[in-house]
């Protein structure tokens, strides 16, 4: 029997006198791979920005493995924000050797040479982070969001300034995901959707705060679910 | 990891930015060094005056260079979010406040001891050995000033008039503080001129350990209560 490792109730955010969400009710089984879109302003980010933990619902609930998020031990979030969440002074592997530290990751050194295999890094490990281009720090990003192996990843615009072969890389690592005996339950925030197709196994459209499609997907093309999340999402027209 | 470990890991961090980017340290020097030229222009300080006048000079300077640099606390964790990736590692949110509590710390006293020779040239204060004594005065002022200023720059992370809004909270709350900081430092330069002159002098007056008692007191106080606030304070 699966269990619900995302959970948002009934929830809403304002931002002052405009709602971002309206009464959003989701529930995510241990494992699932969801893509949300929709069009900007549609409430993905702050959705996301609830499930981390990283801001407080105007009304309804959200648990995160059962538990509140805000305040709590968020050791098993790896989370992938518009910015980079990486310090532009330190080197690239001054930055993950930090965070390791921070996560307390056994076998760090292993792990961050595994992580700098993974995004193509290796060879710019001594370099400043703020010296890389916007698709290399990009990569840095993710291989800091599941250096600490985490059992739920929220990806907020993950293929953001990547190329193919960046988003090669991230879509091979969720599908690689399918082997783990624990599988990771994921949260994709992306306009790039087509990508998504053959990785995801959900999709859930939010429009205007709410949530206007939320189905399985069972494997299909990359354009039949760019049509599917344009006909749902539809342009936030004032 | 422990709590130790978490604060050393934060602090070893800031230490190591600031030493590449060096934008808190230096403004705040150039700052201390400008105000005390332009303070060395305005009065002959000198004598009797300097006790009167040299705390109040020397301690101005130190608090506005210190808010120069108490708001760059947080925000500098805002340019690329790394405040979120540190709110969602699993570390205690008061070994957050202690790490940047003591980088402002080392920056604040670093720029004081390095204030020190060019104020004592500036205005003919003499570097006799009880001079020394000023150091638990700049150690405890410095404290104090960065346990108000770290918990303030945390509570207008958020404000988008922060550089304003940051002033406006910690000067009024570090009045009592700053009276026995500047109370002390006068003390100490009161005994360094008799001893300069050969009179006799005490070497931890009344007056002085009065004062350090008292900065002692507000250090712990507000740390201890910056500790227990911190976690609502950072959090949304």
């Amino acid at each position: 029997m699966s269990s619900s490792a995302v959970v948002a109730q009934g929830v809403s955010k304002r931002f002052g006198a405009a709602a971002a969400l309206r009464n959003v009710d989701l529930n995510l089984n241990n494992g699932e791979l969801l893509l949300l879109a929709g069009a900007n302003g549609a409430g993905k980010t702050t959705l996301l920005r609830l499930f981390a933990g990283l801001s407080r619902p105007s009304q309804g609930t959200v648990l995160l493995a059962g538990t509140n998020p805000v305040g709590s031990d968020r050791r098993g979030v790896g989370f992938v924000s518009h910015q980079s969440l990486l310090y532009d002074e330190l080197t690239v592997v001054e930055n993950l050797t930090f965070f390791a530290r921070l996560y307390g990751v056994p076998r760090a050194h292993e792990r961050i040479d595994a992580m700098l295999e993974w995004v193509e890094l290796g060879d710019r490990r001594h370099q400043r982070t703020g010296t890389l281009s916007r698709g290399l720090k990009q990569r840095l990003s993710l291989a800091r969001s599941v250096l600490h192996e985490p059992s739920i990843l929220l990806l907020d615009e993950p293929f953001a300034s990547l190329d193919r072969r960046g988003i090669r890389l991230i879509t091979r690592y969720l599908k690689s995901l399918d082997g783990v005996r624990t599988k990771p339950t994921a949260i994709i925030v992306s306009h790039e959707i087509e990508p998504t197709a053959d990785v995801i196994n959900r999709v859930v459209i939010l429009r205007r705060g709410r949530i206007s499609l939320d189905r399985a997907w069972n494997g299909g093309s990359g354009v039949e679910l760019q049509k599917l999340c344009d006909h749902f999402s539809e342009a936030e027209t004032g | 990891m422990n709590y130790v470990g978490q604060t050393i890991t934060i602090l070893r961090k800031d230490l190591s930015l600031e030493w590449r980017s060096k934008e808190r340290i230096t403004p705040m020097v150039l700052f201390v060094l400008l105000i005390l030229l332009v303070f060395n222009f305005s009065f002959e300080l000198g004598g009797a005056v300097l006790s009167e006048i040299g705390p109040g000079v020397l301690w101005s300077a130190f608090i506005f260079a210190g808010l120069l640099s108490l708001h760059r606390t947080f925000a500098s964790e805002r340019q690329n979010e790394t405040l979120d990736a540190l709110l969602l590692a699993p570390i205690d949110r008061s070994a957050l406040y202690l790490s940047k509590m003591l980088s402002n710390f080392v920056f604040l006293l670093a720029v004081q001891l390095f204030s020190l020779p060019p104020f004592c040239f500036f205005f003919n204060l003499s570097p006799e050995p009880p001079l020394l004594l000023l150091l638990p005065v700049l150690v405890l002022g410095a404290a104090c000033l960065a346990a108000v200023g770290t918990l303030f720059a945390a509570m207008s992370i958020h404000s988008r008039l922060r550089e304003q809004f940051l002033p406006l909270l910690v000067l009024p709350m570090m009045v009592p503080a700053l009276i026995s900081c500047i109370g002390g430092t006068a003390e100490v330069f009161d005994q360094t001129q008799r001893f300069a002159i050969g009179d006799q002098v005490e070497i931890f007056s009344d007056g002085l350990v009065t004062h350090l008692q008292m900065l002692g007191t507000y250090a712990m106080v507000f740390n201890a209560l910056a500790l227990m606030l911190f976690e609502y304070i950072v959090e949304e």
